[in-house]
């Protein structure tokens, strides 16, 4: 065990400092700071006599038309009550998200693929440190991209007079343990498949999935598709860390702490589990297609 | 063909392709339809919808009094406004029976119809419903036909003076034209005609803000939170087709809310809502806020519009503050950066038309006794004066006993666009140059 945590501690820093000296951190970190950037000057552009006023602003008269068409009004009101930080948040982290889920995933696979995780298996890692490894380094990159983000937010929002409101604070908190849970799953996709392809189109397919029974449930409808798209929803939420994202942010709103703590708990429970069945799975399949 | 019937036929064809409007105007298809007509109370009023046959459930508010008849009309789908509407006009065919509910306990009970009528008394806010039922109804119909009755007469009365008045008024005025023309003494008729007051105008009653409506009958449904199973029998005891239907009922999730309805001062007709507690009022500054702060509630956002309109749509995963009336007798506590603290209270405003040509509106308080005698005031709300150079207004409304109400506050910010915001954009930039300085470092290692 101590062995493990070795070669996984080892491998995890040599990960990240990889990571620190190519060039895809960079990038996905400034993408995700110049959308972030263009929200809020966005929403300052939007503010007249009587408040938000989505049609001063092309990009948010997109943004505000869309957003309402798909998923009513509240959830428009609600989003941009504080202003415009939790939106940018999300869209600002989702550059990060991806690179980090995807680009490990697809090392993974790599490295299964040319038996370079085989080569590691022989000497003092196995494959379980491997993905590990690949967990920690893509949840330390986090905790850095979520800490840029919150200083840049502060930055812009002292510069623009705007209030990072409490929702923006819980919201940054969750999206650490969201991001948990999703690299889980991308550690999950590589062990399940044989190739960096397929390991890539599983995870993002599971991931489009969750998120689309989240939509589903969230899209302005009426009739029978609400039901059949809750009923969907259901049997699948559980293992979706959407839906305990939006259980955390519900009980942001009510100030329901004990359900947020849950929440945030059960997002780790889920994370570990997966990761477990990972482990399982890359025992009983070998780390060799 | 004759050469006659010939020209006729070409004559409809040139017609119809004349007026193309008239050969392809759409006319929505009008069905026959069992359909529940329903009354329902939102938490602030009394608001009609229907249930059309695709309807898989009605929402109604629990524990409050909702009317309900069953009836045979035509429903069509209106396309320019997006939702189904009745034509009553061609048939209305309600029908007598009971309704058959089923509980979420598994019992059955049946409802009888009931007369009824509903009213909403003037009071000091909105929120004065009543609701009477059986002889209660007859009764409250009956003391609002009395006071119409009242209104009435005092009206046919006054016309009756009024016309006494006139009558004087032009035989006193004859009378001292002739007199004053014989070079007679007139004082006396000028005296009298001084003292002659035209008969007052009575006041139309203002004991209603909704006058009750004529009774009539329907199933009243007031049911705790659940869901239920109705179905409609017929007098002659048999079910009617199509008409069982899935009844929810809900409740509020939370009360305690409140609101703030912001009206800017360079566009009070078109005034805003702040719900969401802990939100933040954005604004740049250029014009005053007139507040009004409200009582809402939380309901579930598809339950709630489903309510107000049985075919709209809704988000079932979201609530809603739903705005119920407002403060009474509020005060306002201001307090910010270069502010004293002050509490406001509510004042009546008028709007000024903007003298000359260009087009606009100044908000004034309201002078009864001067510049607005015998007119009433365009609004009461708050005054929260702001300036460009605001930065930070910070509210709290407080109750009729000066107590700060819980989720009342606000804070109001001043937001223009500036060039300082161009430093986001660089630091949005920085770790593009980070790269650069890693990856010039990194060949540099590596080519040495």
């Amino acid at each position: 065990m101590n062995e493990r945590m070795n070669a996984t501690s080892v491998l995890a820093r040599r990960r990240i400092y990889e990571t620190f000296i190519s060039p895809g951190f960079y990038i996905a970190m400034s993408l995700g700071l110049v959308l972030a950037y263009l929200l809020v000057s966005g929403f300052v552009r939007a503010v007249d006599s009587s408040g938000l006023a989505f049609g001063l602003n092309p990009l948010y008269d997109l943004i505000g038309r869309s957003l309402e068409g798909a998923f009513g009004r509240t959830l428009v009101e609600k989003l941009f009550a504080e202003g415009p930080f939790v939106f940018a948040l999300y869209i600002g982290f989702l550059p990060m998200l991806l690179y980090l889920a995807v680009s490990s995933v697809f090392r993974f696979g790599l490295e299964k693929k040319i038996g370079a995780l085989e080569l590691l298996a022989y000497g003092p890692a196995d494959g379980t440190a491997g993905f590990l490894a690949a967990f920690l380094k893509d949840l330390l990159l986090t905790v850095i991209y979520l800490a840029v983000l919150l200083v840049f937010f502060a930055v812009t929002a002292a510069l623009n007079n705007l209030l990072l409101g409490p929702t923006f604070f819980f919201t940054l908190v969750i999206l650490l343990f969201v991001a948990a849970a999703v690299y889980s799953y991308g550690v999950f996709a590589s062990t399940l498949t044989d190739n960096s392809a397929s390991a890539v189109a599983l995870f993002l397919g599971l991931m489009v999935f969750f998120l689309i029974i989240l939509m589903g449930s969230f899209t302005i409808v009426s009739g029978y598709v609400r039901n059949l798209s809750t009923v969907f929803a259901w049997v699948v939420k559980w293992i979706s860390p959407l839906f305990y994202w939006n259980l955390a942010m519900q009980a942001v709103e009510i100030q329901g702490w004990l359900l947020y703590a849950v929440s945030l708990v059960v997002l780790l429970v889920l994370g570990a589990v997966v990761l477990a069945a990972s482990h399982f799975i890359l025992k009983a399949r070998g780390v060799r297609p | 063909m004759t050469s006659k019937r010939r020209i006729q036929a070409i004559a409809v064809v040139v017609l119809l392709l004349v007026f193309p409007a008239v050969s392809f105007a759409q006319v929505p298809v009008r069905e026959e339809q069992l359909i529940y007509s329903i009354l329902a109370f939102n938490g602030r009023d009394y608001a009609g919808t229907f249930t059309t046959k695709q309807a898989e459930a009605m929402y109604l508010k629990a524990d409050v009094d909702n009317f309900l008849t069953v009836r045979k009309t035509l429903v069509y789908f209106w396309p320019i406004t997006q939702d189904w509407k009745t034509d009553t006009s061609a048939l209305n065919v309600p029908f007598e029976g009971r309704l058959l509910l089923v509980g979420p306990d598994g019992k059955d009970r049946a409802l009888e119809s009931t007369p009824y009528t509903y009213y909403n008394v003037r009071g000091e806010y909105e929120l004065n419903w009543k609701v009477a039922k059986g002889p209660e109804a007859d009764q409250a119909w009956g003391q609002y036909q009395e006071i119409m009755n009242a209104y009435w007469a005092s009206v046919q009365q006054y016309y009756q003076e009024r016309a006494a008045y006139e009558a004087m008024l032009s035989e006193l005025t004859s009378t001292i034209t002739r007199l004053r023309d014989e070079g007679r003494d007139v004082s006396r008729l000028i005296e009298v005609l001084r003292e002659l007051k035209a008969p007052p105008e009575p006041q139309y009653p203002r004991d209603y803000v909704v006058p009750p409506a004529q009774v009539s009958e329907a199933f009243i449904l007031n049911l705790p939170v659940g869901e239920y199973s109705l179905r409609f029998e017929t007098l002659e005891g048999e079910l009617m087709q199509g008409s069982e239907i899935r009844v929810v009922v809900f409740e509020k999730r939370r009360a305690e809310g409140v609101g703030l309805e912001v009206i800017p001062g360079d566009k009070w007709t078109r005034p805003v809502e702040s719900k969401t507690p802990a939100s933040v009022l954005y604004v740049d500054g250029s014009a005053d806020l007139y507040l009004r702060p409200f009582f809402q509630q939380e309901y579930n956002d598809l339950y709630y519009e489903k309510m107000r309109q049985n075919d709209a749509r809704g988000n079932p995963n979201l609530m809603k503050w739903v705005r119920i009336q407002q403060v009474p007798q509020a005060g306002i506590e201001i307090s910010g950066p270069g502010r004293a603290t002050q509490v406001v209270r509510e004042a009546p405003f008028y709007v000024e038309q903007v003298k000359g040509a260009a087009l606009g509106y100044q908000i004034v308080p309201f002078d009864p006794e001067g510049a607005h005698k015998d007119r009433e005031a365009s609004l009461r709300a708050f005054h929260v004066p702001l300036t460009a150079g605001d930065r930070v207004v910070r509210l709290q409304v407080q109750d009729k006993d000066g107590q700060i109400l819980r989720s009342g506050g606000r804070q109001i910010r001043v937001v223009r666009p500036s060039r300082a915001g161009i430093l986001s954009l660089i630091l949005a930039v920085l770790p593009l140059v980070a790269m650069a300085v890693v990856l010039l470092r990194r060949s540099r290692v590596y080519t040495s």
